[in-house]
């Protein structure tokens, strides 16, 4: 993952010498480890968080190790890799969003995965619930904590996020079937990624909303499937996962494709201001489909081979 | 104040707790919620009771009544009946400290409850120097004209910071904006009540000094009292409360405009009486527009902020009505 490192939690001790409580977890973790770098290209210093005590997640809680039964998954990342990994059957709670695969439907909607109903969550009787790791969830994850339910937080903002939350999953739990179906999609990435690059960069723009205009920056896992598809994303200098932009400055630019939602593709050709880029004046418009790209989950591979159709239509596909 | 309507506010509180415990989205009969209460019965009734519902209830009667009773001393002091906390640069200053550390991603277990409580005392702090700066005769005036000011200053920053931030931030700083009992835990219930009743002592050893003020700057220091410093020490306690207020459940609006009001039109007089029926009313009052808020668009919450002023504003008017 180009500058990415593979970091898996802040404030971790790593301490080599304490035994660990429970044998089947151990050998999850050293699974998920291999498991998880064998698909991405995280760095020497990737290291599943070993602690005494359990498991510690990206809001530096410590999460006890043991079997899930019963899982509210508040993240749709984290829905659709339980059901890639055959543990649909334990999903016992979903966020509104949640909608992939079809058999989600039928799981309990929850209502929001950011800023959570923790009654609901309570409620469904779950023995571990799977939270994204944003700031605003925190006071969520420390009020189930207090309502004595085991609550793991993982940041799913990059693609390398995907394998990190299947290990965490695995480490805490010790089922990991998670980390072969992260496995599975990183893999495609990983063969998307290696497909002939252009001899001329392809610059772009992923237009992500309006108004305001979001893109897509090098901070989100969009940027990156630019970068994975063999395209340049022209804000990779910006950070951020989504810097709010003006027209104009897409306009300076001056992309050759902008990859868009099918309602704005269908707005921009008819908006003067949009049209003082060429990119949109030549239509070189990309329509993306909005539900397979708009997670980093289990479907990443093939939202890589739709962002690299979209943009290389005429080039080789990967074998 | 008849002592009826003191009563009716009594049992107006009483209702609104006990039916914030008894109702949620997750359906529990009463025998199971009144034995909860006291530990007794399976783990997730007694988890929802006392560990989502009870600090929800609790939370919010500490914001109601800590709003209320920092608005009777704003708008005694100021002899201004639209004085109100989040006039005075407090909501301004919060939510700047909250919007920042929201944007900047800190992932600290209280930083937006820190950084907000920090941004309202930096406000209160620099609405008092310009005040003291502008060499005002009476200092009311020039505290509100300063309040203002800090205020808009706080919302251009506020912008600037929102600007700046990726799509996620801003959403989360929106619903922080909009106020919210979500998330209620003892930790913060402690804090919160522990500045909310050191506030509730300071207004009342203070109330004698506010009700002299209430007559007016000349009056009062024709009865001997020090208008700039009193009108200063009251706008500090009323102003911190209301900071901590905010830093715990964001802007929930109208509850320091109008509760007030409302005691007045129920007959309070003096600043004792007032402060302690508005505590009372504005705890009853943030404790029932929670109930509407977590259950009316179940599993989805409504804006607090919101459903105060929707069911403050009509009762309010009623009582208008009725005393004309």
């Amino acid at each position: 993952m180009k500058g990415e490192p593979f970091v898996f939690l802040r404030r971790t001790p790593i301490r080599p010498f304490v035994p660990f409580p429970d044998a089947r977890a151990a050998l999850a973790i050293l699974i998920a480890a291999g498991a998880g770098c064998a698909a991405t290209a995280c760095g020497a210093g990737a290291r599943p968080p070993i602690a005494a005590r359990g498991f510690v997640d990206d809001f530096g809680d410590t999460i006890a190790y043991g079997p899930a039964q019963r899982i509210v998954s508040l993240n749709p990342v984290t829905t659709e890799l339980l059901f890639a990994a055959g543990l649909g059957s334990r999903v016992v709670g979903r966020t509104h969003w949640d909608h992939y695969p079809p058999a989600a439907d039928a799981v309990p909607d929850l209502g929001d995965g950011i800023g959570p109903n923790v009654e609901l969550v309570v409620g469904a009787r779950p023995d571990l619930v799977l939270l994204y790791a944003g700031g605003s969830n925190q006071r969520a994850a420390a009020s189930l904590r207090a309502a004595g339910v085991r609550t793991l937080a993982v940041r799913t903002d990059h693609i390398a996020d995907l394998a990190r939350v299947a290990a965490a999953f695995a480490a805490v739990t010790g089922d990991s079937a998670t980390v072969r179906a992260a496995d599975t999609a990183l893999a495609t990435v990983d063969s998307v990624r290696h497909l002939p690059r252009p001899a001329r960069p392809l610059t772009v723009v992923w237009h992500m909303g309006e108004p305001p205009l979001y893109v897509a920056g090098s901070g989100s896992f969009m940027g990156e499937l630019i970068e994975v598809a063999g395209g340049t994303n022209v804000f990779a200098d910006v950070a951020a996962p989504s810097p709010q932009v003006s027209v104009e400055e897409v306009s300076r630019r001056d992309p050759d494709v902008i990859l868009a939602g099918p309602e704005t593709a269908r707005r921009l050709p008819q908006s003067a201001a949009w049209r003082t880029v060429r990119a949109v004046r030549e239509g070189h418009l990309a329509v993306y489909d909005t539900v397979l790209v708009g997670r980093p989950g289990v479907r990443i591979g093939e939202a890589a081979l739709d962002v690299r159709r979209l943009l290389f239509p005429h080039a080789a596909r990967p074998q | 104040m008849k002592a009826s309507h003191t009563a009716f506010l009594v049992v107006a509180l009483a209702l609104a707790a006990s039916a914030a415990l008894l109702v949620g989205p997750v359906p529990l009969a009463v025998p199971d919620v009144m034995a909860a209460i006291v530990g007794a019965g399976d783990t997730e009734t007694v988890a929802i009771v006392r560990t989502i519902r009870l600090p929800r209830v609790v939370l919010g009667a500490l914001v109601g009544a800590g709003l209320s009773m920092s608005g009777v001393a704003l708008q005694a002091t100021m002899r201004n009946p639209l004085a109100e906390p989040y006039l005075l640069g407090v909501s301004g200053g919060a939510a700047v400290g909250a919007v920042a550390a929201t944007a900047s991603g800190v992932l600290h277990p209280f930083a937006v409850e820190l950084a907000a409580f920090a941004g309202a005392g930096a406000a209160v702090a620099l609405v008092i120097l310009v005040a003291r700066a502008s060499h005002a005769p009476a200092s009311s005036p020039a505290l509100v004209m300063a309040g203002v000011v800090v205020g808009a200053f706080a919302n251009a920053a506020i912008l600037v910071v929102l600007a700046g931030a990726p799509a996620g931030a801003v959403r989360d700083a929106l619903w922080w904006m909009m106020g919210s009992l979500n998330g209620a835990t003892w930790t913060m219930n402690a804090w919160l009540a522990a500045i909310v009743a050191g506030g509730a002592v300071a207004l009342w050893t203070l109330a004698r000094e506010i009700d002299v003020l209430s007559l007016g700057g000349d009056a009062a220091a024709a009865l001997g009292v020090e208008v700039d410093r009193a009108t200063r020490r009251a706008f500090v306690v009323a102003a911190l409360v209301a900071a901590a207020t905010v830093a715990a459940a964001g802007l929930v609006g109208f509850v320091g405009l109008v509760v007030p009001a409302l005691v007045r039109a129920l007959g309070a007089r003096g600043t004792r009486p007032t402060l302690r029926a508005a505590a009372v009313a504005g705890a009853a009052l943030v404790v029932a527009a929670d109930i509407a808020a977590r259950t009316a668009r179940a599993p989805a919450e409504l804006p607090l902020g919101a459903v105060t002023a929707l069911i403050g504003v009509p009762f309010f008017l009623a009582r208008l009505r009725h005393t004309a």
